[in-house]
């Protein structure tokens, strides 16, 4: 005999599994703190690539001013300039990833926390 | 109005038993316009620039995963780049580089946000999309939003310049590139457009979620008056020649197409709202519940109509068999239990006979077939 709740909660359960589900599984099998740290890894490297293009951006744009004064600048003040701004970017941005992360960690964790629920539910009543 | 929820039900109906060649269709013609209006509008590749390569793409697409789209997108427009000048391509590049690396990191879901802002404003209606994206999507999409605008004041930036690259010798690299750069940055209505569109979504977003009546409204004229004030506001700031009345336009557009959304993802009856009040031993719940507004189709089947045989028709009375399925007609009503439930319940069987099979198993058997 088929059990209507049953079907509906498997098709729920289904669908979350297809969908939205695949990835919070993923997210779901880390600890919360390891989760955090490779995406704020994933993040400094990002950051760090993005900020080399934008700064040979900035080298090209102005490439001939540039090359005139390479030889007339204070090259290590340059530097500490590049190094902070490059400082200043992959902190924010990982910053803004740690928050964001944390957010969706826990947001992930209760919408797996349903979802195990809902499988034990599925579980007695098929025992009923 | 039950007239519009029936015909909303067959669309829906219609969706789900052709879902498996409605999406690749619906892929393929969003993959096919935005590359004949890239080659339209950019075109400087004249290899690229041909029917058949952009029907194989689109075709690809279409069974791809949503994110082809932008990353084909981007290959068309970065060969067409290339094509004005080698410059012009490294700045497309690094944008679109930059843009991946931190920001659709955050919202890989809204691929289609970021195809189609560039695209409406390339059609002269892009204030749908603030309105749409804060209805339907999250907060998120903010990012997307604005990589759309990005990305076509890029095109545009480019498209204006051309003929100035054109004229411009093989030695004069940076002269080009500082060009683009310049014209992006120093654009104003980008920004303009960039603050306008963020906020609109932001503001729409957080209105839609609030527990009053007609939140969804109330949300979209909010927007759409939040987007007409402050493009107002940044056309007085810094001159962005704003045409007036293609904003109004454009923004009585979104209120209907926000309508329009509006009626397939929260169409609810405020006028049976309910307001119920309980406790446990943890907390006091103050539950607002409002009906979504649902009618089911009225749908009638014969199933079987059986001849009676020699050896039946001398022991009963003769008679057909004929098993009719009838869903309910017209009535709206709510379904609370979630998922559309009650649409799909409130069909009945009936079975007109002019005889009831002796052997249960077979009145049964038709039965079962009815209800699942």
């Amino acid at each position: 005999m088929l059990n209507e709740e049953r079907i509906i909660l498997m098709t729920k359960l289904a669908a979350y599994e297809a969908g939205e589900g695949k990835q919070n599984v993923k997210i779901g099998n880390y600890f919360r703190s390891d989760y955090i740290a490779v995406q704020v890894l994933k993040s400094v490297v990002s950051a760090s690539i993005a900020f080399a293009l934008v700064f040979a951006l900035y080298i090209f744009y102005d490439m001939e001013q540039f090359m005139q004064d390479l030889y007339k600048m204070d090259l290590v003040a340059f530097a500490r300039n590049v190094l902070i701004w490059y400082g200043v970017t992959v902190v924010s941005y990982g910053v803004a990833t740690y928050i964001i992360c944390t957010y969706r960690y826990s947001r992930v964790r209760r919408s797996l926390k349903r979802y195990y629920h809902n499988l034990k539910k599925l579980d007695s009543l098929y025992r009923e | 109005m039950t007239g519009l929820l029936e015909f909303r039900e067959k669309l829906k109906r219609i969706y789900s038993k052709s879902e498996f060649i409605l999406t690749p269709l619906l892929k393929f013609l969003l993959a096919f316009v935005t590359l004949l209006v890239l080659n339209g509008k950019l075109g400087y590749m004249t290899k690229l620039d041909n029917i058949a390569i952009v029907l194989i793409v689109a075709l690809m697409c279409s069974f791809l995963p949503s994110g082809c789209i932008i990353l084909f997108a981007a290959l068309f427009s970065l060969l067409h780049m290339y094509a004005l000048s080698p410059e012009t391509a490294l700045v497309g590049l690094c944008l679109y580089l930059v843009m991946f690396l931190l920001f659709f990191r955050f919202s890989p879901r809204d691929s289609l946000v970021v195809i189609l802002t560039p695209l409406l404003c390339v059609l002269k209606i892009p204030y749908v999309i603030p309105i749409a994206t804060g209805l339907i999507c999250g907060p998120a999409s903010v990012v997307s939003v604005g990589c759309g605008i990005c990305i076509y004041y890029l095109l545009s930036t480019i498209i204006n310049s051309a003929s100035t690259i054109n004229a411009m010798g093989e030695d004069e690299a940076t002269a080009k590139l500082r060009l683009v750069v310049d014209g992006i940055l120093d654009n104003k209505s980008m920004m303009v457009m960039i603050a306008a569109f963020a906020i609109t979504v932001l503001v729409v977003y957080l209105l839609r979620r609030m527990s009053v009546d007609h939140s969804w409204s109330i949300a979209m004229i909010a927007g759409i008056l939040t987007n007409i004030v402050i493009l107002l506001v940044g056309d007085l700031l810094y001159d962005t020649s704003l045409s007036v009345s293609s904003v109004l336009i454009g923004s009585v557009l979104a209120l209907a197409v926000g309508k329009v959304i509006e009626f397939f993802r929260f169409c609810v009856d405020y006028s049976r709202t309910e307001k119920v009040q309980f406790e446990d031993d943890e907390y006091y719940y103050y539950v607002k519940a409002v009906p979504k507004m649902s009618v089911s189709l009225s749908t009638k089947t014969v199933k079987k109509i059986n001849s009676q045989t020699a050896g039946q028709r001398s022991g009963r009375a003769s008679g057909r068999n004929v098993v009719v399925e009838r869903s309910g007609e017209g009535n709206y009503g709510s379904s609370r239990t979630g998922a559309g439930r009650g649409n799909y319940r409130s069909g009945r069987s009936v079975v007109y006979n002019g005889h009831i099979p002796d052997d249960g198993q077979d009145g049964n058997e038709d039965d079962y077939e009815e209800l699942f």
